[in-house]
């Protein structure tokens, strides 16, 4: 199979490179780019584990073509932390609600909180539970995950 | 001249000796510095940023890639197996058949009785034929399929009860009935005389997916020096390295395991690791390179354990005033292709007999008689799932009880304060509870957390036009903290440095719940020190002691305990050295927060590193050992009787849900469980812990199921084997009770699986509060709902 060019914005630098175009995004992430933090967790776009921030919004990159992100901009975990290092609030809340126990979901609840918080900054625990209903965590019980980003969001009781 | 006693006191936790629990209640605790706080996670950072490393992100340079050709029969011969064609593909290294198995061609928790790879028969779907390693993934799927293999149906047995017939295929040599198990207490014959009421259920449970989001991984790497390393998410990792080293013929001082950091495992990764370590140690062993095994999403569910299914029959008489008189259960506890964890490893280790001893439920029931069956059949076997046998128990004697009661006209709270376990009850083993028991107040404090009383009077209708209804159950449970083998313990290595950074050495392995933080609390406390000074070192068989596996909600307690001994021996040469220093005995010394200090004259002080750079000069030890075993474990193999496990963690969970009487779909609307934990060392954990276990049962009451069709898993993928998201999990309230345990760390007994347990049936009983639809055969969903509502005559009006 050739190879196509692909050009986009991640975590706010130019990236070019050629790939063949069946190359999920996922994959390209992870093996050609080496960041890692964008986990897999069933393939199929089910579990939200691969979530990767598409201009802004959240996307299963396990079963999206990489080519799908021509001259578009990519936010995956790694780019999530400030310039200087220090982390995001959400980031920060996460660690202090007690929101993560094994961590395989954590980068994928975080980006969709992000995404949520970046659009509608007061959001109600119904919203808060619609936006991250696409991702699937079997350890926590997803309580401290509500109560973090409401923490983040500055509207926990 | 210095009293070599000074400062060493008889500590009643760490010995086995009976304990006064009026006396602990009257000792003052001494207020905890790191143990008992809720410190974030020492893993957290690194999880939100994407930086932690977990099986799957490890480099793959130089790796092969490794896959399992499994039966697409549940029950066959295998008459021929042709891989010229596999092995001649280009980028192909390997294509290992039965006879390419090193060593013992058999691996298992207990029995080692799962083939690496079947030589002569498969026994399920998810049974191995072919190993292949590749140079990439997408190869060495292509030479699978060019393998060409030749079966012979057999007859498959796909129900345990089936399995005990005369006639009924063999599916092991020995037969197919792998235990048979029973428990006698008093007569029953008096018992059935003396009730007023009997009644009698059976209750039916299936297969159910760990479903943790990191997919399984392992990757064996042959060492230079002949050795061989496999390193992978794992909760067992002295398990799995003395299984590797019996398939790779190796003695065990020649095979490291090394576990890794890992996305959940819930008794799960207990025995995966073990399966696709040993096939890929194998791999990587003909062709001398690593081998990288990875398990995708649908392949973990045809081939990695299961909870146990099983069908039990439960029969309680009581007085009219709701005392139980007698129960008699039986259980039939599938156990699937392979022995894995479900046989007895004596004497009461293993979930089977677990199963039978958890049965009659933590209630004083005076005559009691079970008789449990574990039977082979031909579908995937059961292994360690959250609960290891008492989850599938707890949904029959809770639902039962609330059967009950309803027959007796009592509220379902009454008829268990009228039975429930308190300090001094003796159990159906006979076993008298003499410490530690807080399940009485975790129900009153439950109670009245969830009000109780004011919201199971307003059972009925939601909306006008009578669709949706409002119901309220509750579910009471145990659980033990050890495992009840013979060889339960614990080993902790703590090494101090002369600048008082210290080295955690721990087999305990962290899967999300905490182990990696509250162990180094625990280390810290008992030290003096801060938690920042400890370093805990991932378990390393090469590196840290033998620990035995996570699992059975021990590691708090047997780890714990074994830390404080360890650190108790350093901590002796450190203030021997304080006590040089500051010419003050050791007995008025303390040591909090990295500071040591003259009891009785505080601004005599100095730093614990000053003390432990001064040991180290002066040649004293700042290596300490611990070992810890729990009071040895009684089980009497005819009768049932015994003390099986030491201690038990206690709680009590009440679910509101609304049930759509049209659809039977339901909503779990409210939900309180309190939990008597013994000591909690980090309290934001244990709630974490409970609210995780919480929604796993509700995942068992209300959606999840591996559904079986001729021996074939279906649902393979997590599309259709559902599990809770966020918008099915309620606000979960959750109560810590302290009742402390003589034999824990602070106190402490376990809490990682007693969550999940009670959570089901508070909700089946919820259920059938708002509907009169009882579901005896899970999982609860709209489908069942509905038929039970019109089976008991449709909707309440």
């Amino acid at each position: 199979m050739s190879t196509l060019d692909l050009t986009f914005q991640l975590n706010g630098q130019a990236v070019r490179l050629q790939l063949s175009p069946d190359t999920l995004l996922v994959d390209l992430l992870r093996d050609v780019l080496g960041l890692k933090g964008t986990k897999i967790g069933c393939r199929e776009g089910e579990c939200g584990a691969c979530s990767v921030l598409l201009d802004g919004q959240p996307v299963n990159s396990c079963i999206l073509p990489a080519l799908k992100v021509q001259g578009r901009s990519v936010m995956t975990i790694e780019g999530l932390a400030r310039p200087d290092g220090s982390l995001d609030p959400i980031q920060q809340c996460f660690i202090e609600a007690g929101a993560v126990q094994c961590g395989f979901c954590t980068p994928g609840m975080i980006l969709n909180a992000k995404a949520l918080l970046d659009g509608n900054p007061k959001p109600g625990e119904e919203e808060i539970r619609k936006a991250l209903s696409g991702v699937l965590c079997r350890c926590t019980g997803y309580q401290k995950i509500i109560q973090a980003v409401q923490t983040a969001a500055g509207t926990r009781e | 001249m210095r009293n070599q006693n000074e400062g060493k006191k008889e500590d009643p936790v760490l010995t086995k000796e009976r304990f006064d629990f009026q006396q602990l209640l009257q000792t003052p605790q001494v207020k905890l510095a790191v143990a008992g706080q809720s410190v974030p996670r020492t893993d957290a950072l690194l999880k939100v940023s994407g930086k932690l490393l977990y099986g799957a992100d490890y480099g793959q340079e130089g790796f092969l890639h490794g896959k399992i050709l499994r039966s697409p029969y549940p029950h066959a011969w295998i008459r021929s197996i042709r891989t010229e064609k596999a092995k001649s593909l280009p980028g192909v290294a390997a294509v290992l058949t039965a006879k390419d198995v090193p060593g013992r061609n058999g691996f298992g928790a207990i029995i080692p009785d799962q083939p690496v790879i079947c030589g002569d028969k498969v026994r399920f779907v998810g049974d191995a034929v072919a190993l292949v390693a590749a140079e990439t993934e997408r190869i060495a799927h292509e030479a699978l399929k060019l393998i060409e293999v030749e079966y012979e149906s057999l007859p498959a047995v796909l129900d345990p009860r089936e399995a005990l017939r005369e006639d009924a295929p063999k599916i092991h040599e020995k037969g197919n009935l792998l235990s048979y198990n029973k428990l006698r207490k008093g007569d029953l014959t008096t018992g059935w005389a003396e009730a007023d009421v009997i009644i009698e259920r059976t209750y039916q449970v299936p297969f159910l997916e760990h479903a943790y989001i990191e997919p399984d991984v392992t990757m064996a790497v042959p060492q230079a020096d002949g050795t061989m390393l496999v390193e992978g998410p794992m909760q067992a990792p002295f398990t799995t390295r003395r299984n590797l080293a019996a398939v790779l013929g190796m003695p065990i001082n020649r095979v490291r395991v090394r576990q890794v950091p890992m996305g959940g495992g819930f008794g799960g990764k207990e025995d995966s690791p073990i399966d696709i370590g040993c096939r890929a140690a194998v791999l990587a062993r003909h062709t001398g390179r690593p081998v990288r095994l990875a398990l995708e999403r649908e392949e973990i569910t045809i081939q990695t354990c299961k909870r146990h299914p099983m069908i039990m029959t439960i029969k309680v008489g009581a007085r009219k005033d709701g005392t139980l008189t007698a129960l008699a259960g039986t259980i039939y506890d599938e156990q699937g292709a392979y022995a894995s964890l479900g046989p007895v490893i004596p004497p009461a280790g293993g979930s089977h007999i677990h199963s039978m001893i958890m049965m009659p439920g933590p209630y004083e029931i005076p005559h009691v008689s079970v008789d449990a069956y574990l039977c082979y059949t031909n579908h995937p076997y059961g292994g360690a799932m959250r609960g290891f046998g008492a989850p599938q128990v707890h949904i029959a004697h809770e639902q039962i009880m609330d059967e009950l009661a309803l027959e007796l006209g009592m509220d379902p709270l009454d008829i268990r304060r009228k039975n429930a376990f308190k300090l001094g009850s003796a159990t159906a083993t006979g076993q008298i509870l003499d410490q530690s028991v807080g399940l009485r107040e975790t129900l009153e404090a439950c109670a009245g957390e969830f009000d109780w009383e004011r919201r199971s009077r307003k059972t009925g209708y939601i909306d006008p036009e009578k669709t949706k209804r409002r119901g309220v159950g509750v579910g009471m449970g145990w659980y033990r903290t050890s495992i009840g083998t013979a060889g339960d313990g614990c080993g902790a290595n703590v090494y101090v440095h002369e600048d008082g950074s210290v080295l955690l050495f721990t087999g305990i392995t962290e899967m999300g719940q905490g182990s990696y933080t509250v162990l180094p609390q625990i280390c810290a406390e008992e030290l003096g020190i801060c938690l920042d000074q400890v370093r805990l070192v991932q378990p390393d068989t090469q590196m840290v002691p033998e620990s035995g596996p996570t699992v059975g909600s021990r590691s708090t307690t047997l780890m714990g305990n074994a830390i404080i001994q360890a650190a108790r021996q350093v901590k002796e040469s450190v203030l021997e050295a304080a006590s040089e220093m500051l010419l003050v005995p050791v007995g008025r010394l303390d040591a909090r927060e990295g500071r040591i200090h003259d009891r009785e004259n505080p601004e005599r002080t100095l730093l614990f590193r000053e003390a432990a750079a001064r040991a180290m000069s002066r040649g004293k030890r700042l290596i300490g050992q611990g070992w810890w075993t729990p009071p040895p474990a009684t089980l009497d193999p005819e009768t049932g009787q015994g003390n099986p496990y030491f201690v038990y963690t206690y709680s009590t969970h009440m679910a509101e849900v609304v049930v759509d009487v049209e659809t039977g779909e339901v909503e779990v609307t409210g939900y309180v469980a309190a939990f008597d934990v013994g000591k909690a060392i980090n309290p934001q954990s244990v709630e974490g812990q409970i609210e995780g276990g919480v929604a796993m049962g509700l995942g068992y009451a209300l959606m999840e199921e591996v559904v079986l069709k001729n021996g074939v898993p279906q649902n393979l993928s997590l599309q259709n084997y559902l599990i809770p998201t966020i918008l099915d999990v309620p606000r979960i309230k959750s109560i810590i009770l302290e009742m402390p345990n003589v034999y824990g760390p602070y106190g402490a007994k376990g809490i990682g699986e007693m969550p999940n347990i009670p959570a089901t049936p508070a909700i089946l009983n919820a259920i059938a509060n708002a509907c009169g639809g009882r579901v005896r055969s899970l999982p609860a969903d709209p489908e069942k709902v509905f038929w039970a509502i019109r089976e008991a005559g449709g909707p309440p009006r």
